[in-house]
């Protein structure tokens, strides 16, 4: 006998609550813990309102089962222009919040639409992988591809929102990925961006880096014009970036990209570092176990900025310790695999793409934020999903979630379409 | 689907790297790193308050309350929290100058511009409040209770107790080991400073946790790291709260010094060096202004009379010669010696003697204080004779007393290699020598040492070790230790001599002073009277103890320029030995002893 809701997956919608539990007792720590009595360092009123988008996203995710695949195919296009459209009217009469014009207000409700752009994009992309023939990969197509997620994200690089903007370059290779590019291409392509991070932190790590690239490529391919485009590539990069950072960048720019490599120097603790020195303090003094709810030094005493958002993962490294940032982290991790597991399941380039899409997206919100939190990255404003305070990402985060839950959930249902 | 299925692979292999990668990072940090992480968020949310722990209490030897401790208020400041704008606020409330709370800052952030330093200390409450209720205004300001010395009797007992100040620079730079801070008490004179180890107690601490903007927020660690203060030893004096009250009021308008001492044990029972000040002057904050009066005024406030004023003793130190002459052998009983109002030295020269005393023996002699026969005595004798006979009752060496060496005097007790060396081999005379016989010349001592001479001499040959600190109370766990105090000692004097010597100095009372007889208590005693470096009258000084037979007191004292010693001084040492040994003073005699009270030896410019 087969129920309806056999393909409806636990597992994930138990890492999905986890993680939004966690995220309420990080922001409810960062809001309301004693020393919010002293002095509120962040809106005590962002728990609650997280409370009811938490109410709001389960919501939608309920909704979201209730639909059949179809209609996500059917609406990708249209969100995706209907999204577009909003990140174009937040441009023209939005509101800026931190510097980022990326805000649309109803009343005192404000919604941030490039989060819900990430849903449209991503569902668009899926929907242009779906209705291709697989196995097939030219280059109109791949150029299809990237325009679909560049319009965005020129958009929200306008609403100067670089960080939102970066998940969406983050999605390029991603969506490639997804649509079969071949992988010596695809790591060409990554390769020289990772070159350029090596080259800030140690030049000749980032050389050394570009020749092992190159010689890898050379090992997979045998094909000299590869090898030589991807040594230009990474060695170039590296270079650029070396040059950029000894001669274009100066003053706070060069200090903004530099500082993560040493938050806590003598000319970066007191402003660029500040945000970094502060979140690595907490993190790290919460050793193994944490310093306990409510009893974090740092959190309580004011000192991470943007701690119930950017910077919530300093509250869970301090006060749960390295034990809860591997529950968070596990949590991240089952939930990632098991997107994977899930599109892979069902068995359509649509769902694939979308649950690839998806764990692109987090995977990038991820490795950012925390990258960001313990150093390893500059600041770069953006959330940790379903964690960071912040209703539209919460709400985008779970509407992606939900999209591959309920193509799971129905996923016989493509069959009917021949695969 | 199988290049489908290895892309999955290949994606979760990315998501596991990555994901990893931040665990990698996160375990460096929190479990390699985490100590050093852990003193940075130390660095920021924690402060440490210290607590300072009550200093011990002084009684006096009945057990009245002498010294104890009042709350006073300490503002601190946190340099990084603080603005600048705010000094001339702050320096209004507080009414200083600008300059004194800008200085202040300055030092403060010298110290540290996170961790706290003290702006003023000793706030009154009212000063506090004003401070307080402009405290949304001036940020990184808060403070500490804190306590302060306060005394409890009319009894000043200032140079024996001493006083408390906040640690100065130059000796918070001298001793870094021993947890002293800037802002902390110290004991700086007397008891206070020579029992600095053990009234101090040990300083708490209390952990607050602070906000970015420096405002406590709670306790760190819930308290956790907290260490209570542990309160510093009480001391029980030796000192008798009224007799020593009596012995200041009795110095009212005079210069000079008494020091009473128990012939059997050492014990201070009183000692009171004239004029003195109010310690209450340091128990809040010192006024500039007041300090210097005391550093500058001629009467010197600050100088210990009694362990740091060494002069020639005078006739006092007439029973000492006569006894050096029995004990020698030189003369006995039936020596007489003829005056005829003075004693040549030679060169046609002659020292003068007070009157024509006649045909004197030893104890004629020591009663009527005839200088001719103590001239002729040190004719007698080597210098070196009297000095080694001298020295073993502690003259020429600075006697223990428990306060700091460096407020006690050795004087000096000349012997020949002296002589030669003040003036050359054979450039001095027999003159010199002849004029220690009447406690004149080259010889210098302060009244600690008379009394432990007068105590010896009252007491068959015992020398004491005077001491202030009875024993040391801890109130946590009562337990009762005293200080090592060098145990009595006894020198070997030929009772016969000393019956006799002590015989000349009781008929110094009955014949000479009958003032000065306690009623129902024998005494013996001698006057002086002695030249001084000071211009006017020579100083009045009075040794004396009783009972006779049985001594329990042995006073000395001094009255400066206030001339013969049984005029000014052999009063003083008289009441205060009656009000010690019988509680009271006979109503004949209290008429006398207010006109004492009120008798000027000089005009006292301080206090």
């Amino acid at each position: 006998m087969r129920t309806w809701y056999r393909n409806l997956d636990a597992i994930s919608i138990l890492a999905w609550i986890g993680l939004v539990l966690a995220g309420l007792v990080a922001i409810y720590s960062a809001t309301h813990g004693p020393a919010a009595e002293v002095s509120a360092f962040e809106p005590e009123d962002n728990f609650a309102k997280q409370l009811l988008w938490s109410g709001i996203s389960v919501f939608g995710v309920l909704v979201a089962l209730t639909l059949p695949v179809r209609f996500f195919q059917l609406a990708a296009f249209p969100v995706y222009v209907i999204t577009t459209i909003l990140l174009v009217v937040a441009l023209l009469i939005g509101r800026e919040v931190n510097g980022a014009k990326s805000w649309i207000y109803f009343g005192n409700t404000g919604i941030q639409v490039s989060e819900l752009a990430k849903v449209g994009t991503v569902m668009a992309v899926a929907q242009l992988v779906g209705i291709r023939r697989p196995k097939t990969m030219d280059l109109k197509f791949a150029f299809m591809l990237v325009a679909l997620i560049l319009l965005p994200a020129a958009l929200i690089v306008m609403q100067n929102d670089t960080g939102t903007a970066l998940v969406f370059f983050g999605l390029i290779p991603v969506a490639l990925f997804w649509s079969g590019i071949e992988l010596n291409l695809l790591l060409i392509m990554i390769a020289p961006a990772f070159a350029g991070y090596l080259a800030v932190v140690s030049e000749p790590v980032a050389f050394v880096f570009a020749v092992l690239f190159t010689a890898f490529i050379w090992w997979r391919t045998r094909d000299k014009r590869i090898a030589v485009v991807s040594v230009l590539l990474t060695a170039g990069v590296t270079a650029i970036t070396k040059f950029a950072i000894t001669k274009v960048l100066s003053g706070y720019q060069l200090a903004r990209v530099l500082s993560f490599t040493d938050p806590g120097a003598e000319e970066f603790r007191q402003n660029v570092g500040f945000h970094q020195v502060n979140s690595m303090a907490a993190i790290g003094s919460g050793g193994l176990a944490g310093k306990g709810f409510l009893e974090g030094t740092q959190t309580q005493g004011g000192f991470v900025m943007e701690q119930s958002t950017d910077f919530i993962f300093s509250v869970i490294g301090e006060e749960f310790g390295f034990i809860g940032s591997l529950v968070v982290l596990g949590l991240f991790a089952v939930l990632l695999i098991r997107l994977l597991t899930l599109g892979s399941n069902i068995k359509h380039p649509f769902g694939m793409m979308m649950a690839g899409g998806v764990t692109g997206v987090y995977l990038i919100h991820i490795f950012i934020n925390i990258g960001m939190a313990t150093s390893l990255l500059p600041v770069v404003g953006i959330p940790l999903p379903f964690i960071s305070y912040g209703g539209s990402a919460l709400l985008a985060n779970s509407a992606l979630f939900a999209i591959v839950l309920s193509l799971h959930l129905r996923r016989d249902d493509f069959s009917i379409y021949g695969y | 689907m199988d290049e489908g299925r290895s892309r999955v692979r290949i994606f979760s292999a990315i998501v596991l790297i990555i994901l990893g990668t931040l665990t990698l990072r996160l375990g460096k940090m929190q479990l390699v790193d985490s100590q050093s992480h852990t003193g940075q968020s130390e660095n920021n949310s924690m402060r440490e308050h210290r607590v300072q722990a009550p200093r011990g209490r002084f009684f006096d030897r009945n057990g009245v309350l002498l010294v104890e401790n009042v709350p006073a208020y300490t503002l601190y400041v946190t340099p990084n929290y603080f603005d600048d704008a705010t000094i001339p606020l702050l320096a209004e409330l507080l009414s200083v100058s600008d300059s004194t709370v800008a200085r202040q800052i300055q030092l403060a952030r010298k110290h540290s511009v996170f961790k706290r330093s003290i702006v003023q200390s000793n706030l009154t409450l009212a000063e506090l409040g004003r401070v307080l209720e402009q405290r949304h205004v001036l940020s990184g300001i808060d403070y500490d209770i804190t306590q302060k010395r306060t005394y409890t009797t009319p009894a000043h007992m200032t140079h024996a107790l001493g006083y408390v100040r906040e640690i100065t620079s130059s000796r918070l730079d001298a001793r870094t080991d021993d947890q002293y801070r800037r802002g902390d008490p110290i004991g700086q004179s007397g008891l206070e400073l020579e029992y600095e180890p053990y009234v101090r107690g040990q300083i708490g601490a209390d952990y607050k946790m602070v906000n970015i903007r420096g405002q406590v927020v709670d306790d760190y660690l819930r308290g956790k790291m907290n260490k209570a203060p542990v309160n510093g030893l009480d001391l029980t004096l030796t000192i008798d709260a009224g007799l020593q009250a009596l012995a200041e009021s009795l110095f009212v308008n005079k210069r000079g010094g008494v020091v009473a001492i128990d012939p059997n044990t050492g014990e201070v029972l009183a000692m009171h060096s004239a004029p003195d000040y109010d310690l209450n002057l340091f128990a809040s904050r010192l006024d500039p202004k007041k300090w210097n009066e005391l550093l500058h005024s001629p009467d010197e406030p600050l100088f210990n009379r009694v362990t740091q004023s060494v002069l020639a003793p005078g006739s006092t130190f007439k029973p000492m010669i006569a006894l050096m002459a029995l004990s020698e052998g030189t003369i006995d009983e039936n020596y007489t010696y003829y005056c005829n109002g003075g004693h040549p030295i030679g060169h046609g020269d002659f020292f003068k003697c007070l009157a024509k005393h006649g045909s004197l023996t030893v104890v004629e002699a020591i009663k009527e204080s005839c200088n001719s026969f103590f001239f002729e005595m040190m004719r007698l004798h080597n210098v070196n004779t009297l000095h080694d006979f001298a020295a073993p009752f502690g003259f020429g060496e600075a006697p223990f007393l428990d306060i700091a060496r460096s407020e006690i005097r050795a004087g000096l007790l000349p012997d020949s290699a002296y002589f030669n060396k003040a003036y050359g081999e054979r450039k001095w005379t027999q003159g010199y020598i002849m004029n220690l016989g009447v406690g004149q010349g080259a010889l210098e001592v302060s009244p600690l040492q008379l009394v432990r001479y007068i105590s010896a001499f009252a007491n068959d040959g015992l020398m004491v070790t005077p001491h202030l600190v009875r024993n040391m109370v801890d109130l946590q766990t009562g337990e009762v230790t005293t200080p090592e105090i060098e145990p009595p000692h006894r020198i070997k004097l030929n009772q016969t001599y000393l019956d006799m010597v002590k015989l000349g100095m009781r008929r110094v009372i009955t014949d000479e002073s009958p003032w000065l007889e306690i009623p129902g208590v024998t005494s013996i005693g001698k006057t002086g009277s002695a030249q001084n470096p000071r211009s006017g009258t020579s100083d009045a000084l009075f040794i004396m103890a009783a009972p006779a037979e049985n001594p329990r007191i042995a006073i000395a004292v001094i009255v400066e320029n206030a001339g013969f010693g049984s005029g000014s001084a052999g009063p003083i040492g008289s009441f205060m030995a009656e009000r010690y040994l019988t509680g009271r003073i006979d109503p004949k005699r209290d008429i006398y002893m207010k006109s004492m009270m009120s008798k000027n030896s000089v005009r006292i410019t301080n206090n």
